[in-house]
């Protein structure tokens, strides 16, 4: 097993408007589970489709498992759910899901087999009912969502591709989602997914990279990603709604850069050189009962909003991320 | 090679399987049958019908005039069954008689009533009432009748006995005919045409149902972003190849189905047209070698990767159903046009208009096959048909492919012209 299941050096790609990715480098631990953060138009769904070997670079190399991506054998090994979902709909479930697992080289009665485990497994398949026999459209969303799933996973790729799964799933989904993103990675399996919602991307993943505008931002490890922009964020909790005094200490530029109403607490950002004790001692002065005054980690959010800001979003050429 | 398999083999059974494709494939051959068989019937509708036998004749000649116009009628003395009523009435009460008839007529006991008098005998008048009056082959009959009963008369005062009477009258002419063009005597040309016709409707009528079929099944990838899933696991090409042999084998199917079953109903045609009264007449298909078989067989396939390669890259470019059928509509011009064509080359297939149209590949996939089924074709304007079309395919296979694989990712508003050229110079 090479070190990196994704390696992209390098790549540029380029449409008739606009570059979508600009030199762009990324390594992708093997078994590990990995973010690909960013605003919508940031070139995420074009990096996934190159590294899909749906699209490819204008420049630049991108490897999987040390082969060169557009090596036939390797799509084999790759599953992917893409944004937008959608199936055959005249089609029956079974069919679909063998015609998929055909194209990934699973055939014949080990094809049944496991689409038999799976709507089983997904309770699509139960004494009463065998929704396999069933045609797609004649499925719930939610169902669909889960043939999808299905699809995806059926050949037991070692490299998941998940592009915004969290999109349009309802909490059970996603729950079964997250279930299995983490049983994948117990199982040495590699999952990458995009997603602009940083809750999510903060509870799953071991490292994230965030992009904005083709161009990587930063990435690396979630907890060093953390570390490395320091302990300068304190998150401020106060008993009813707060003297009007600590609104005009929070946008005192010289003690706070950035201050983020929480609803329950405020996440303050500091001010490069301002002392917390400091910013406590006036928050005290002016008369509010504080309940909680803790130096924390900025969450993802933060970090995603400092790094890049509204001017970070830029509206998206291709339709999608 | 595998996945090539599956794409072709999930086209191939999910169309076969829907109802449509039964319904297509059973109603095809009955519609092509009808399209033989109603002619000949129609045609046999102008020989007199068995509704003459079924009248009244009012003879006010007190000659036996009457009794000899029913032998007539029914041209055979011994038939019983097929001799009109002979009603001899004094002239004096031949208007009562006519109500009586007329009434029967109403009761369809009857069908009508011929009236004959001494103007009749002189050879100057006779009357009909029926329900079948306006019909012209029964009046013909009825006529002809009266006619030849009248000479019958004459003749016999003039002095001739009965046998001599009948051997002179008796003129069974049997009146073949055959066309001349400007090619000298066309023979049994009508078979030919009628069967190099049905050859270029057929074909015509798969590229368009098949090309259409291509395009929706190209844009319901595209807007259920199952594309995507799938141009994961396979190169664009071989989507798009198995696509095009996928539907093209069912095209084969359904053609194969449709070709056979007509032929056994062909077969059974004689008791077919029995059972409508109709007369069966001598039709004969033109006997086809294997080798223009074959020929039929490559003209459909690759005309067939031609037009549908097209389809499947305007499926690609649009994103409904309603933007595809405007940007399919040069599509349709071009084979619209050459089916326009399909009669003058029928009528003419061995000149400019038929020889230049069997080279263009837009138009020869259709006209070749109709040419070589109405009349032989050179073998050199043959092989340079398909080296042509050939070249076409290739072309054509080049672009769509190109077109595909870009208009599949793209979603929003319908490309221009120049955008999708812009496209094919795309690497990928």
């Amino acid at each position: 097993m090479t070190e990196y299941a994704i390696d992209i050096v390098d790549v540029t790609k380029r449409f008739a408007e606009h570059t979508a990715v600009r030199d762009l480098t990324l390594r992708v631990p093997t078994g590990s589970v990995y973010g690909l953060l960013g605003p919508n138009g940031a070139g995420k769904t074009t990096t996934i489709r190159m590294i899909l070997n749906i699209i490819a670079p204008d420049s630049g190399k991108i490897y999987i498992f040390g082969r060169p991506s557009n090596d036939p054998k390797i799509t084999e090994r790759l599953g992917y759910l893409p944004e937008e979902r959608g199936l055959y709909r005249k089609m029956q479930v079974r069919r679909v899901l063998k015609f998929l697992a055909e194209l990934k080289g699973v055939r014949g009665s080990e094809a049944d087999r496991r689409i038999d485990e799976w709507l089983e497994r997904l309770s699509l398949k139960t004494p009463e009912k065998d929704w396999g026999l069933a045609k797609i459209d004649e499925l719930s969303r939610g169902m669909q969502q889960k043939v999808q799933f299905i699809g995806t996973l059926l050949h037991d790729p070692d490299l998941v591709i998940l592009d915004e799964p969290f999109s349009g799933l309802d909490p059970i989904n996603a729950q079964a989602l997250k279930d299995t993103v983490v049983e994948l990675k117990r199982r040495g399996k590699t999952v990458i997914f995009s997603t602009h919602l940083m809750d999510n991307a903060e509870r799953l993943c071991d490292s994230v990279c965030i992009i904005a505008r083709g161009e990587k931002v930063l990435d690396g490890i979630v907890t060093e990603v953390k570390e490395e922009q320091g302990q300068r964020n304190v998150a401020l909790a106060l008993e009813g709604n707060g003297a009007a005094g600590v609104a005009t200490i929070l946008r005192d530029h010289s003690m706070v850069k950035r201050a983020d109403d929480q609803n329950r607490f405020f996440e303050i950002e500091l001010a490069p050189g301002a002392d917390p004790q400091a910013l406590l001692k006036r928050i005290v002065d002016s008369g509010a009962s504080v309940q909680r005054f803790e130096m924390i980690q900025p969450s993802l959010h933060q970090i995603f909003l400092q790094k890049v800001g509204a001017t970070g979003v830029e509206e998206g050429m291709t339709g999608h991320g | 090679m595998a996945k090539l398999w599956a794409i072709i083999k999930r086209e191939y059974l999910e169309r076969v399987r829907s109802k449509w494709f039964l319904i297509a494939t059973f109603f095809g051959p009955i519609f092509f049958s009808a399209i033989i068989i109603v002619p000949a019937w129609l045609a046999s509708r102008s020989k007199a019908t068995t509704d003459v036998y079924n009248t009244i004749i009012l003879d006010a000649t007190d000659s036996g005039f009457g009794h000899r116009l029913a032998v007539a009628i029914a041209g055979d003395s011994t038939n019983a069954s097929r001799m009109p009523t002979v009603r001899v009435v004094p002239p004096a009460e031949l208007t009562k008689a006519e109500s009586t008839a007329t009434r029967e007529v109403m009761r369809k006991e009857k069908t009508g009533y011929v009236v004959i008098n001494q103007q009749t005998l002189a050879g100057e008048s006779a009357r009909y009432a029926g329900t079948n009056a306006t019909s012209i082959a029964d009046m013909a009959q009825i006529k002809n009748a009266i006619r030849e009963t009248i000479l019958a008369s004459r003749l016999e005062q003039a002095g001739l006995d009965n046998r001599k009477m009948k051997e002179i009258t008796f003129i069974p002419l049997d009146f073949s005919t055959e066309r001349i063009t400007e090619r000298g005597r066309a023979g049994s040309g009508m078979a030919s045409v009628l069967f190099g016709f049905a050859i270029g409707f057929l074909l015509y009528l798969s590229i368009v149902v098949y090309g259409q079929t291509i395009m929706s099944g190209v844009l319901e990838e595209k807007t259920t972003r199952v594309a995507e899933v799938v141009m994961s696991s396979v190169p664009t090409d071989t989507l798009l190849a198995g696509k095009v042999l996928g539907v093209g084998a069912v095209g084969l199917t359904q053609q194969i189905l449709w070709i056979g079953t007509t032929y056994v109903l062909l077969k059974l045609r004689a008791p077919i047209m029995a059972k409508l009264g109709a007369p069966v007449m001598n039709f004969s298909l033109p006997d086809i070698s294997l080798a223009a078989g074959i020929l039929f067989l490559l003209f459909f396939l690759l005309g067939f990767i031609f037009y549908s390669s097209l389809y499947a890259a305007v499926g690609s470019s649009v994103n409904s159903e309603s933007e595809a059928r405007q940007a399919a509509s040069p599509l349709m011009i071009m084979i619209v046009s050459t089916g326009v064509f399909i009669q003058p080359v029928l009528l003419n297939p061995t000149g400019t208009l038929a020889k230049v149209l069997s080279l263009v590949p837009i138009s020869s996939p259709i006209i070749m096959p109709i040419r070589m089924a109405v009349t032989g074709v050179p073998p050199l304007e043959l092989a340079g048909s398909l080296i042509f079309l050939a070249i076409g395919c290739l072309a054509a296979l080049w672009l769509a492919s190109r077109i595909y694989r870009v208009g599949l990712l793209m979603y929003g508003k319908r490309p221009t012209m120049k955008e999708m050229a812009r496209w094919v110079s795309y690497a990928r």
